[in-house]
């Protein structure tokens, strides 16, 4: 048996307070406790990338970390992409796009994307694929994840620019 | 379609790239996969599995675990024997009826993985606590991990009841072709390895099951692709009657074949349910997947083609090995790799023997294309020998041999039946796409700067759905050929389609919603479709096969006929119009007697669900059941096309060019059809270049069973390809659509080997096993340039 400690953590704009186990993952505080259950687990080793989210604007993956060293920092899940029943521009590309099929690796993906986005990265091709290797789809192939980001950063980068 | 009830109703929506309906909620993360519910109440499985090969168990001491605090209840193989009946088998082997294994090792544990003990606990942290404080004494036995070596007669046998590893032997065959093999004007034979993989889906299995022990009802959750079959499966290993058992699916992420019948899981969360009385949760973990989930495609051909002079394919004998790992699964081992070997070529001999051997490995079940991609890979390797050989162009070759268009329907030499299709067209829109002939001149340029460039091509049949002529009775399956719906209208219009098939990426709510309103003349927004629960649900067999949305289709046309027209009648009645001039179109009746009506559909099922002013003999109520069985199969066709250029000094290779032109009939979605296409390249491309789960024949042991050990293809590995569809719909389906599931998955291995060996053709070079590793092609390389020295 481990210990606990109290952690602060804002996820989505919410200020969490909550008493953990000091070996519990981060990805098991978000899904279990926090019941954001759109942040997957596929492997629990950094191979898959669906546990994927955003650390202080970076994206991290999740099952790497301890609930306890979020303490102080604030996340984004794929619950804080859509506002107000709005879905966020990457949403609306992926599903344009038919960047997915069973849904099970998209949130990965997603924030990934929502991370080159708002680095305002407008990658292509192969630059973009080489971002995307972090993350595993199993249904997709892939191409239609590579058109969706493609136009997405396109929009929110050519916009900047 | 010759059933009538397929041709009313608008069929405006088929065909039309539609966009998902459940994109809205997964992109949001409310997919309500199984490990997307807490129950403060829930219990935590953790599953202790064996760590040996072989071994037998000598004794299991659980009472530390036991007295752990947060320890709820513990079970063995013992309690399993005691309770439970052994896994029945869904597809039995010929020769091998009852064959099966419990959901625990019983005394003797055959593969590394099969569990042994499993703990309930407050959380999976500590379930996997007490794991560790579990002894168990095992006797290590002597192991066998390779497929031919435990068919020799020295091997350690498994399964000592039955005397042999070889469990089933069996052919299927046109007469003897070794005649005609000795009057060929050539012969090409060699010994083909590919390697065992597995589908890997990204969500892992998992089980969530509650017992209401007032009610006596057990509900299971399990990420499954099969709900009724599962259920039955789990109700006769319970012993429990099935109309206790609710089994719904949820939704799944991803199964490739992988998900279906039972796995011991299910029943032990069972268990554990009615004992503890509390929701119980299992989530398998990613390295328990490759130990617990069942395996694919391994196995060895000797197979041998004759030709003539001219490049007739004269007759084809094929000699395999199947490795299904330690049992035989529910599903067990394909039988569409004998179905599907001649392909999509005339033969006049034909045979395939196919010996089903069992080793100390993961049990072997289904998994996308089933057969299909070892077949094909083997035949269209050969065939481009035959080519060479020859002097001949592989594609003319290929061409000379197909089952033309006006052959349809055609009997293959192994007893398929062939329902449509212009095969040689097809190949020829995947040659156009590449440019074959000035990609060859370019081929042979590059080849006098020293360059290896090749090109290679591969043609494949796609065994689309089951019809109710091909599985009897008698060979003892235990699931249907056909599936059902039940579809029912509100009082506000909208229409609710029940089907025991669930979703698993398969896009069926979105091909579901454009049968059904399609059938109905309803708008896609007045359909919701349920997916996957036994509750409520009629019998379905379940998505596998490339055959859900298809024998879907069937169902759903009938059902919305049979409710389109009720419609109608009560329309007709109330607005006193003839029947006849009445339309329905986005939910609005319109008559083309009256052009000033303009009926809601919702006032007709008002009118129907309140059972009032009805005309006489119509009953109230708005819905229909309906079952839907394939009247004859239906066969898929695809051509591949690859280009490559290899490293001479590194032995690696880059696809330059990888296009799939492919037939599944009529595309009900163009943009589904080609995303399942895709799908399927990945994880072909993936067999062909990298995936292989490896056993050490010395310890035993699984040496890449994770997933940073076994590699998967990332965005960064897959090349880009082409894609062309031709749509020769088939007489026997519904709209003339054909599955599509597995396509692109069968044709690529081919390819890419044909197009390597084409680009190593100057060194004499030939692949004959996958996944085609640098590596391989640098040692021949280095051998090659040691004979020529
Ligand atoms: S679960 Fe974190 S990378 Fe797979
Ligand atoms: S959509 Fe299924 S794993 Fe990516």
């Amino acid at each position: 048996m481990s210990g606990t400690h109290r952690i602060k953590v804002t996820v989505n704009g919410k200020l969490y307070e909550a008493e953990v186990e000091s070996r519990r993952l981060l990805v098991d505080f978000l899904r279990h406790e926090l019941m954001l259950y759109g942040t997957h687990a596929g492997c629990e080793q950094g191979a898959c990338g669906a546990c994927t989210v955003q650390f202080d604007g970076r994206a991290i993956k999740s099952c790497l970390m301890l609930a306890i060293q979020a303490d102080g920092h604030e996340i984004t899940t794929v619950e804080g992409l859509a506002k107000d029943g709005v879905l966020h521009d990457v949403q609306e590309a992926f599903r344009n796009a038919h960047g997915l099929q069973c849904g099970f690796c998209t949130p990965g993906f997603l924030m990934v994307a929502a991370a080159l986005g708002e680095e305002k990265k407008v990658l292509k091709g192969d630059a973009l694929r080489k971002e995307l290797a972090g993350n595993l789809c199993r249904c997709t192939g892939y191409a239609n994840i590579v058109t969706a980001v493609e136009t997405y950063l396109e929009k929110v980068g050519g916009a900047a620019q | 379609m010759n059933d009538k009830t397929m041709k009313t109703g608008k069929d405006k929506l088929i065909g039309v790239n539609m966009l998902r309906k459940e994109d809205e909620r997964l992109l949001q993360g409310a997919g309500r996969f199984v490990d997307d519910c807490d129950d403060p109440r829930m219990v935590h499985l953790a599953i202790g599995r064996c760590p040996y090969p072989h071994a037998r168990i000598k004794s299991i001491d659980v009472e530390a675990a036991r007295a752990m605090p947060g320890v709820f209840a513990i079970l063995t193989g013992a309690d399993i024997r005691a309770r439970t009946e052994p896994i029945s088998v869904l597809r039995p082997l010929p020769g091998l009826l009852r064959h099966s294994y419990y959901a625990m090792a019983q005394d003797v544990a055959r593969f590394e993985g099969e569990p042994v003990v499993a703990v309930a606990a407050r959380d999976r942290y500590v379930a996997e606590d007490a794991l560790e404080q579990i002894i168990i004494d095992y006797e290590p036995l002597p192991h066998v991990v390779d497929a031919e070596r435990a068919a020799a007669a020295d091997a350690p046998i498994l399964h000592p009841e039955l005397g042999t590893n070889v469990v089933v032997d069996n052919t299927l065959d046109a007469g003897d072709p070794t005649p005609l093999l000795e009057a060929a004007d050539v012969v090409v034979e060699d010994r083909f390895q590919l390697g065992r993989v597995l589908g890997l889906p990204i969500e892992t299995r998992g089980v969530v099951a509650r017992y209401d022990r007032a009610a006596g009802m057990l509900d299971v959750v399990t990420s499954n692709q099969s709900p009724h079959l599962t259920r039955s499966q789990l109700a006769q290993s319970l012993r429990m009657p099935e109309s206790q058992i609710r089994l719904s699916a949820g939704t799944i992420g991803g199964s490739f074949g992988n998900k279906l019948g039972l796995y011991p899981e299910e029943i032990i969360a069972s268990l554990f349910a009615i004992d503890t009385g509390r929701p119980v949760k299992w989530i398998e973990d990613r390295m328990e997947h490759f130990r617990a989930t069942v395996h694919g495609r391994e196995s060895t051909h000797r197979i041998k083609i004759g030709a003539s002079k001219d490049g007739t394919l004269i007759a084809l004998d094929d000699d395999y090995f199947i490795d299904i790992g330690a049992y035989n699964g529910p599903w067990g081992p394909s039988v569409l790799a004998s179905v599907t070997m001649p392909g999509p070529y005339n033969f006049s001999g034909f045979r395939a023997r196919r010996r089903v051997v069992v080793t100390n490995k993961v049990p072997m079940g289904a998994y996308r294309g089933y057969g299909p991609p070892e077949s094909n890979f083997v035949r269209e390797v050969l065939i481009d020998r035959i080519a060479r050989k020859l002097g001949m162009d592989p594609a003319e070759l290929r061409k000379k041999n197909m089952v033309r268009k006006e052959q349809m329907p055609f009997t293959s030499k192994s007893g398929a039946i062939y329902d449509s299709g212009d095969y040689s067209r097809c190949l020829d829109l995947a040659l156009d796409k590449l440019g074959y002939k000035e990609q060859r001149q370019r081929q042979a340029e590059a080849r006098k700067q020293g360059r290896l460039v090749g090109i290679g091509m591969s043609c494949y049949v796609e065994h689309a759905g089951y019809s109710a002529a091909s599985i009897s009775r008698h060979t003892g399956r235990r699931f249907g050929t056909f599936e059902s719906v039940t579809i029912r209208l509100d009082m506000s219009g909208q229409a609710t389609v029940f089907t025991g098939i669930p979703n698993f990426g398969q896009s069926l709510e979105t091909a579901f919603t454009q049968l059904a309103a399609s059938g109905l003349g309803l708008s896609p927004s007045q359909v919701v479709v349920k997916p996957g629960d036994t509750l409520g649900t009629p019998q379905s067999v379940g998505a596998f096969g490339s055959r859900g949305t298809l024998a879907g289709a069937g169902a759903i046309s009938k059902a919305a006929g049979e409710i389109r027209a009720k419609i109608l009648r009560l329309a007709a009645h109330e607005l006193r119009v003839s029947l006849e001039s009445l339309d329905i179109n986005d939910g609005i009746i319109t008559s083309h007697e009256d052009k000033s009506i303009q009926l809601p559909v919702s006032e007709i099922a008002e009118m129907a669900i309140l059972g009032m002013d009805l005309p006489q003999g119509d009953e109230p109520g708005l819905e229909a059941t309906a079952y839907w069985t394939q009247p004859g199969p239906s066969f898929g066709f695809g051509a591949v096309v690859a280009m490559v250029e290899v490293d001479p000094k590194s032995g690696e290779f880059k696809l330059e060019r990888f296009i799939v032109a492919h037939d599944c009939g009529t595309m009900l979605n163009p943009m589904l059809v080609e995303g399942q296409v895709a799908g399927g390249i990945c994880q072909g491309l993936g067999a062909t270049l990298m995936e292989n789960i490896i056993y050490d024949p010395d310890s035993g042991q699984l040496v890449n069973g994770s997933m940073v050990d076994y590699m998967v293809m990332t965005a960064a590995d897959m090349p880009k390809f082409e894609l062309a569809h031709l749509e020769s719909p088939s007489p026997v389906t519904p709209f003339g659509i054909k599955g599509v599931g597995e396509s692109g998955v069968i044709g690529a291995a081919g390819a890419v080997a044909n197009a390597v060996s084409d680009a190593l053709s100057p060194y004499g070079i030939e692949i004959n096993r996958i996944p085609i590793l640098p590596e391989t092609i640098w040692r021949a390389l280095r051998a090659a340039e040691k004979k020529a020295a």
